[in-house]
């Protein structure tokens, strides 16, 4: 079998993740190349969102848990990163209250980013522990309370976060090409858990996790690990992401950056990598768009008061309209598929009674 | 199958009951099944039958009596437990992971076991091809007909190579014709495999027909036991539940 043939008869998805790889790569160079300047920015910035996207999905889209905790570990990732490669010198300016044992830690990047998200992932492990046995209401409303808890600890421990107050002085070290690797990576890495023994068994509790354990499947066990992995993806890709962006505050980290990431999700679809992607394309072009709308109706002086927030009150309003009307997303919950296997798949003999509607996923409607 | 198992082992049941809230849905029931052994269980509507599968699987924990695979104790351990032991089941109710390819739905029970994703998967492979579904094993389990469904339900149970195989209605809702391809179907996994069926099932004709035993329960109280013949003529039997029909 060739490469080729095995890319494309493979497990569903590999041909999505080879495709997409291959679009992110080609996507890179072209804007490196040709496109305007702000252009490099935004497509990094796409990049690390990808990624932060994917890492949602590692835990979201198997489980079928909303994690509203995930903007958390990429803050934990963000500040543990930063705190380690930033120079001494300017931490102690930054952040006048610092204890000093943190201080003097510097690192250089790589392993700064390495180490951020192995504090997300330990951290994961420890709370995720008694959070994996809830399930339904009781657990998402857990989970959205130790968020509370996080985004706290981050608004007040200024001996460590700086407080409220902006942290700054972070190297800009995420590059376009960086950023583009990071998200490849991902892709393939959350691919090839779906496609895992874990991977798998996290899939069939979350369509049924009492059929699930009655078929020797421990649900506390393998939502527990991939619960750390997904934090895990969620420190580095906070750590890139800070690296970018160069100073931030607890904000980044909390509701409002989560909602962003969930529409992404929701209107690509959770259930697979592709929903994902797609989802993370479409939202980043829309939001450009409209940011740009927003400054174009407010510079332009083409009507008499300024509008705020036109970003926001469309992306609200596309999130209630595809939880209503679609709320698998785009894509659904299967992964993109060749035209060809489309057309084996349809030869295969058709059900007699009528296939049951496609069930909203269980995160989808606790998303409501 | 290379895991042809020599001894055989014993299932025993000692003693279960079950309360909720003061109702005794399962009230001091013993059974004892060896692999090979296929044991009906049979009664009215709400007389315990499927809790009583709930409880031994630990779906549901048992108010008192214990539960023994070979002498060791599988009461009060998790259900994800319990199956490992060898105790595999259906549902009454189709409980299939219904976004899970039929394959998948197979090949996660092989995975459970311990095996890797690729033995897992041609395992599943040969379970499959048995139950007659190899047409649809790359469609979505929630996708297939009904009479499918029932039986990757049994295919699914099957992976885990268990011991004993816990049936609930698994004629339920299929027709005449489909209950008889379930019944050689039954007899099939009974050759092949050393596995000891408890099944229960309002079919009585499927049930008469495949059963070594039959268990009779009665608001959760076991009223009678016996061969099918023996059962059939036990007229406290006929007046809980058979009535008319027998």
């Amino acid at each position: 079998m060739s490469v080729l043939e095995r890319i494309l008869n493979g497990a569903p998805g590999r041909f999505t993740v080879v495709a997409l790889a291959a679009l992110l790569l080609v996507g890179a160079v072209l804007v490196n190349a040709f496109a305007p300047f702000v252009w490099v920015g935004i497509y990094t910035y796409f990049c690390v969102t990808l990624m932060l996207v994917l890492g949602l999905e590692l835990f979201m889209g198997n489980s079928g848990i909303l994690n509203w905790t995930y903007i958390g570990f990429v803050g934990i990732g963000a500040y543990s990163a930063s705190i380690l490669s930033t120079d001494p010198s300017l931490k102690h300016m930054g952040v006048p209250n610092m204890y000093p044992a943190l201080v003097n830690l510097h690192l250089p990047v790589v392993p700064a980013l390495l180490v951020g998200a192995l504090v997300a992932a330990a951290v994961a492990a420890v709370i995720a522990w008694p959070l994996m046995r809830l399930s339904d209401a009781v657990g998402v409303i857990t989970l959205f309370a130790t968020l509370i808890v996080i985004h706290v600890l981050m608004t007040q421990w200024d001996n460590v976060t700086n407080g409220p107050r902006t942290f700054f002085g972070v190297q800009q070290f995420t590059t376009i090409w960086i950023a583009t690797g990071a998200a490849i990576l991902t892709l393939v890495g959350t691919h090839l858990f779906r496609e895992s023994s874990l991977g798998l068994r996290l899939r069939a509790s979350r369509d049924d996790r009492f059929a699930a354990s009655a078929m020797g499947v421990s649900v506390v066990r393998v939502r527990y690990l991939t619960f750390i992995l997904s934090s895990f993806v969620a420190g580095l890709g906070g750590g890139l992401w800070a690296h970018y962006i160069t100073s931030f505050s607890p904000t980044s980290f909390y509701v409002g950056e989560l909602f962003v990431l969930l529409t992404m999700l929701v209107v690509g679809g959770a259930g697979s990598i592709s929903g994902a992607a797609t989802g993370a394309i479409i939202i980043t072009v829309l939001r450009e768009g409209l940011r740009q709308v927003e400054s174009y109706l407010n510079n332009s002086g083409v009507i008499s008061f300024e509008v705020y927030g036109l970003t926001e009150v469309v992306m609200a309003m596309l999130l209630i309209a595809m939880l209503i009307w679609r709320p698998t997303g785009i894509v659904g919950g299967s992964e993109w598929r060749l035209p060809l296997r489309r057309k084996q798949a349809a030869a295969a003999p058709s059900p007699e009674p009528p296939a049951e509607p496609v069930l909203e996923t269980e995160a989808a409607e606790e998303a409501k | 199958m290379e895991s042809q198992r020599k001894e055989t082992s014993v299932l025993e049941v000692r003693g279960l009951s079950k309360s909720f809230a003061g109702l005794k849905a399962v009230d001091d029931v013993s059974f004892s099944l060896r692999t090979g052994d296929i044991l009906g269980l049979i009664g009215p509507n709400g007389s315990g039958k499927t809790t009583l599968i709930n409880v031994v699987t630990g779906l549901l924990p048992a108010t008192s009596g214990t539960v023994l695979v070979d002498g060791r104790e599988a009461t009060g351990k998790p259900a994800h437990r319990v199956a490992r032991m060898g105790i595999a089941r259906t549902f009454q109710t189709i409980r299939l992971f219904k976004d899970l390819t039929v394959a998948e739905n197979v090949e996660v029970a092989a995975v459970s076991l311990g095996l890797p994703r690729r033995k897992a998967a041609n395992a599943a492979r040969g379970l499959i091809a048995e139950m007659g579904l190899d047409a649809w094993a790359e469609r979505l389990a929630g996708e297939i007909p009904f009479g499918h469904q029932r039986k990757l339900e049994i295919a699914r149970a099957l992976a885990m190579e268990p011991k004993f195989l816990l049936l609930d209605e698994p004629a339920a809702g299929l027709n005449e014709e489909e209950s008889d391809l379930l019944l050689d179907l039954l007899h099939g996994v009974r050759r092949q495999k050393p596995v000891g069926v408890l099944i229960v099932d309002h079919d009585m004709r499927l049930m008469m027909n495949l059963c070594d035993r039959l268990q009779v329960l009665d608001y959760g109280k076991t009223i009678a036991y016996g061969t099918p013949d023996e059962v059939r003529r036990n007229p406290e039997v006929v007046t809980a539940y058979l009535g008319s029909s027998a």
